[in-house]
């Protein structure tokens, strides 16, 4: 007689994340038709494209219809499966641009790097919540690192740098997100800063040798790339440093254990000596990113030419932009890879200010969805998951818009739907699709 | 939550450098989008032509193909950069190593280069070809000077030539002009510089990353420079040219002046040059530093003493002060003594001299004896009359004014004169000089009774839309008063030293000419032959006057007088043949 329960939203769709998604297939689809219209390519990337549509929305409905809780059971099969692809690409695959990483069948290729950054974030977050209890503990962070090693390490063998790039932080986020200790953020952070902040510095110091000048320190730390000796006393002075902290600390009554400041600080020296063999490894294109990335002017042709040149072009676009197929910049070649990692700039070249605020805009829509439905998923591998690829395309974003704005190096990654690339429209509407199928499954109890 | 605002943090961060760079810098990014697709090539004006008075075209212009490198956004390779050099080498005469040059520094500045120029449209196929092999090479259509009658009027018309460095500091701030333009050195091409140069055209090409023009964005057509009329008649021209290189020497002078108005009909001077040899197609070879020409126009430069043509004067001076005796006979014993010293005829006469007799023989003796009868310094005041000693005032560069000789100075310069100054004075020869074109004023004065002009070549400048910048006209500078008679008698006497005798080289059937003939002394060589003439219908008024120097030319009657005769026929010959076509037309 009464209906007087609450009523319960049963949609199986969260529609504002397919909206958001439409919006940036479609406006990615004009992108890149404008964006290589001329070209010899334009049409095997077209077609490659529209084929790859169908495709990417299987997987998402994949993704959706398929309960994403059986990853929990079967995520050592899936990582397993990553293995394996990765393995086998760097056997069979073909090399393209430099690195060993795409399967070719007939005309199609397939790059499973793209696919195991979504598997990773499936695998980490099936293994954090099946650990509810153990997430604080050490031993979590020591499998959890001792399964993903490998992984990177044959990613690194094609290499991909951009994978890391993108996986690294966003699997970061998601340990965080799970409650992972803070003292083990602390430890990692503090190994990455030492193993990125040195190579930096010395970068910075070959671009501009004449800061040597009349400084003892930045002379001495300059010396450190080079000369080992001042190294060992560097590691001693930063040990002996962290010791007398500890002590001065206990005189304050700030009690640390002693082993925790330890690692702490031999934490910092590996991080240090990793930053080391870093700048002595670097391929000579990657320090000319990092060049490009700290002194953009210096050399206008040479490598900071793409971001510059992204940057005239969005910047001519204005607000409203110069029309579809109007970009001078880009129409002329004047931006590489302008299909790809630096689409956003023939975006905001040909649609100005409005246009690439739109991408910004739907892509902030996306990720808020995602948090929404993290909230609301009915498990913590559901909230874990969601959480994971949030910070995944948290990552694409911030990182493809912070290289094209100049506050991030060029790292050759793309804005998944936008950019051209099958296997990253692919992989990415799979994890919108997991995402969904939480959604659709945030009611179930089991 | 957190990391939703973390992510909205982050949003806003690349929101705001979005809207830094898009909105607030689209200014400085737009001109860097422009110049990066942008080359602007500038177009050589075609320079105006010069053209004679019947239209002939004495300077025009040939299509010449300039070859331009775009320098590529995307830096090619060493390798593509030899092979353009090569290709380029091959096809244009110039060394591969000076194109690699070029090419390196516009790679270095980003700015459009040009690697050869003056190219002729026979090499062009072979170009075009690799034009479209090639991005980043870029033909260019322009044009080059060229002077369809060689070195017809080359005192006259000039040449151009490469500017120096000093000049393109002066000229560059108020014309458009490059470092590598060529101005007029000389002649109309430097004087009429501003008028014919034009104004060079801008193209605005649109060029892709590799340097390959993808369409033409804006193009500043050229404006041509406006076209210079000369007084020049061709015909007359080129056959006075020709008559003083037919001569003796092939070295001398010849001008002829329009009698009613004092326009310049020919001016030669030789030696001469050919102007196109400063404008030449590309060969590889740049000669222009090493071309040696004579600027020296003698017409104008050249200074000599009038010998018997001066007898006019003494003749005139005679006549105006009463001391001319038509019917005054002298004998002619070929030499006169004064003072004890000997003064030679150039020829023994015989007895029966009169005025008229004296003047077609050029015998000395009489004049001799006509300057001894009057006086040096009536001499002296004839020559001020007609203004000798001073420019004509033509509009050419150097011109000298000669000289003055009689008492005067001497008496200036406190030293003496004695009685064989005034009877070399009174046939022309000692220190008065006069120059080829003072000679042609003094002739047209003769003819036109005392009309002194101020010679003049230009007869408009019009630009190209018509409008006359400048108009050369007529000026009168003097009009010599003398009794009544005194030009009578001058022209029957030179009608006659024509028909009958020493100036029987001009003669021409129909044609009333009317000639002088003289024999400069040189002491350093040869004598100059001069003839001074002028000439009309048979029954009309002179309508030309010419003088003709030939230098080292021995003698006026043999050498120069004929040279005057050809002069005077082409005239005619043309001014007939135009009555005739009119008449035709009629």
């Amino acid at each position: 007689m009464f209906n007087n329960s609450p009523k319960i939203k049963t949609r199986k769709l969260d529609w504002p994340l397919i909206y958001g998604l439409i919006g940036l297939c479609l406006i990615g689809f004009f992108t890149i038709l404008s964006a290589v219209s001329g070209t010899k390519e334009m049409t095997s990337i077209m077609r490659t494209h529209i084929i790859a549509l169908p495709i990417a929305v299987a997987a998402f409905v994949f993704g959706w219809l398929f309960n994403y809780q059986i990853y929990a059971e079967h995520y050592k099969k899936l990582y397993v499966f990553v293995i394996f692809l990765l393995v086998a690409v760097l056997a069979f695959g073909i090399v393209a641009r430099g690195s060993h990483s795409w399967f070719r069948f007939g005309g199609f290729s397939f790059q499973p790097a793209e696919l195991c950054r979504i598997a990773l974030i499936v695998i980490t977050a099936a293994f954090l919540a099946g650990r509810p209890r153990q997430i604080k503990n050490f031993k979590t962070l020591a499998i959890f690192s001792a399964f993903i090693l490998p992984v990177f390490g044959l990613i690194m063998m094609q290499p991909d740098f951009s994978s890391i790039v993108v996986t690294a932080p966003a699997l970061l986020i998601l340990l965080f997100v799970a409650g992972v200790n803070v003292y083990y953020f602390v430890l990692i952070i503090a190994f990455g800063l030492m193993a990125g902040i040195f190579p930096i510095i010395w970068t910075y110091i070959s671009l501009y040798p004449e800061i040597l000048d009349n400084s003892i320190i930045l002379s001495w730390v300059n010396s450190l790339s080079f000369d080992i000796i001042p190294c060992m006393i560097f590691s001693g002075v930063l040990v002996g440093l962290f010791v007398l902290a500890w002590f001065v600390l206990r005189y304050f009554r700030v009690l640390v254990p002693f082993s925790l400041t330890m690692v702490l600080a031999f934490s910092m020296v590996a991080g240090f000596f990793s930053g080391y063999f870093v700048n002595k490894h670097i391929k000579s294109y990657q320090r000319k990113r990092v060049e490009a990335f700290l002194a953009p002017s210096a050399d206008p042709k040479g490598a900071s030419y793409n971001v510059l040149q992204a940057q005239i072009a969005m910047g001519s676009g204005g607000v409203l932009g110069k029309g579809l197929f109007s970009g001078t910049q880009s129409r002329l070649g004047f931006v590489p890879e302008r299909h790809t990692d630096f689409i956003l700039a023939i975006l905001g070249e040909e649609n100005g200010l409005l246009g690439t605020l739109l991408v910004l805009s739907l892509y902030i829509l996306i990720l808020w969805r995602i948090i929404i439905i993290a909230r609301n998923s009915s498990d913590l591998f559901g909230y874990l998951l969601c959480a994971g690829i949030f910070a995944i395309f948290f990552v694409y974003m911030a990182f493809n818009f912070g290289m094209l704005i100049g506050i991030v190096p060029v790292a050759g990654i793309p804005l998944p739907f936008i950019s051209y690339g099958g296997s990253n429209l692919v992989s990415s509407m799979w994890a919108l699709g997991l995402v969904e199928g939480v959604y659709f499954r945030r009611l179930s109890l089991i | 939550m957190f990391m939703f605002v973390l992510a909205l943090l982050c949003g806003a961060l690349i929101a705001y450098k979005l809207i830094f760079i898009q909105f607030i810098s689209h200014q400085k990014y737009t001109s860097q989008a422009e110049k990066n697709r942008t080359q602007i090539l500038y177009q050589t004006a075609p320079r105006g032509q010069i053209l004679a008075s019947g239209g002939e075209v004495l300077a025009s212009n040939q299509a010449a193909f300039s070859l331009y490198y775009l320098p590529p956004f995307e830096m090619p390779d060493e390798k593509t950069l030899t092979e353009i050099a090569d290709a380029v080498s091959k096809n244009t005469f110039k060394s591969q190593k000076d194109i690699l040059q070029i090419i390196n520094k516009s790679l270095k500045n980003g700015k459009a280069a040009l690697l050869v120029d003056n190219l002729a449209p026979k090499n062009i196929f072979a170009l075009a070809e690799l034009q479209n092999f090639y991005p980043g090479l870029y033909l260019l259509e322009e044009t080059k000077r060229y002077y369809p009658f060689g070195a017809s009027a080359a005192h006259l018309l000039g040449y151009i030539g490469t500017m120096e460095k000093n000049t393109w500091k002066e000229l560059s701030g108020e014309l458009d002009y490059r470092l590598n333009s060529k101005i007029g050195k000389s002649g109309i091409e430097k004087r009429y510089e501003k008028e014919l140069k034009g104004r060079d055209g801008g193209l605005f090409l649109e060029v892709n990353y590799k340097g390959r023009v993808t369409q033409i964005i804006k193009d500043n057509r050229w404006r041509k420079g406006a076209d210079v009329y000369t007084t020049l008649l061709a015909p007359v021209q080129q056959a006075a040219e020709d008559a003083v290189r037919t001569s003796l020497t092939g070295r001398g002078a010849a001008v002829v002046l329009d009698v009613k108005t004092g326009a310049v009909l020919a001016l030669a001077s030789l030696p001469d040059w050919d102007p196109n040899i400063f404008t030449p197609y590309n060969t590889g070879k740049n000669n222009e530093d090493k071309i040696k020409i004579s600027e020296y126009n003698l017409a104008v430069q050249g200074l000599f003493p009038p010998a018997s043509t001066f007898k006019t004067i003494t003749a005139l001076a005679a006549y105006e002060n009463g001391y001319l005796d038509l019917k005054h006979e002298d004998n002619c014993t070929g030499h006169i003594y004064l003072n004890g010293r000997e003064f030679k005829c150039w020829k023994n006469h015989g007895p029966h001299i009169d005025f008229i007799k004296g003047m077609e023989q050029s015998c000395d003796t009489y004049f001799y004896n006509l300057g001894l009868k009057m006086g040096s310094y009536n001499i002296e005041k004839m020559q001020r009359k007609f203004h000798f000693g001073r420019k004509t005032g033509i509009d050419l560069p150097g011109e000298k004014s000669g000289n003055i000789y009689g008492p005067t100075k001497r008496a200036n310069l406190k030293t003496y004169w004695f009685g064989g100054d005034t009877l070399n004075l009174s046939i022309g020869q000692g220190e008065l000089l006069l120059t080829p074109i003072q000679m042609a004023v003094y002739a047209a004065a003769l003819a036109s009774k005392g009309k002194i002009w101020k010679p003049y070549y230009i007869e408009k400048v019009v630009s190209p839309s018509g409008k006359i910048l400048e108009e050369g006209k007529s000026e009168l500078v003097d009009q010599v008063k003398l009794k009544d008679g005194a030009f009578e008698i001058i022209h029957k006497a030179l009608k006659s030293v024509v028909d009958n005798a020493t100036g029987r080289g001009a003669k021409i059937k129909d044609i009333a000419v009317y000639g002088k003939t003289g024999t400069a002394q040189n002491p350093h060589g040869d004598d100059h032959g001069w003839f001074l003439a002028f000439a009309g219908e048979e029954d009309g008024e002179p309508e030309i006057a010419v003088s003709v120097l030939i230098q080292f030319g021995k003698g006026g009657g043999a050498q120069a007088a004929p040279a005057a005769r050809k002069i005077i026929k082409a005239y005619f010959d043309l001014k007939h043949s135009k009555e005739e076509g009119n008449k035709n037309v009629q």
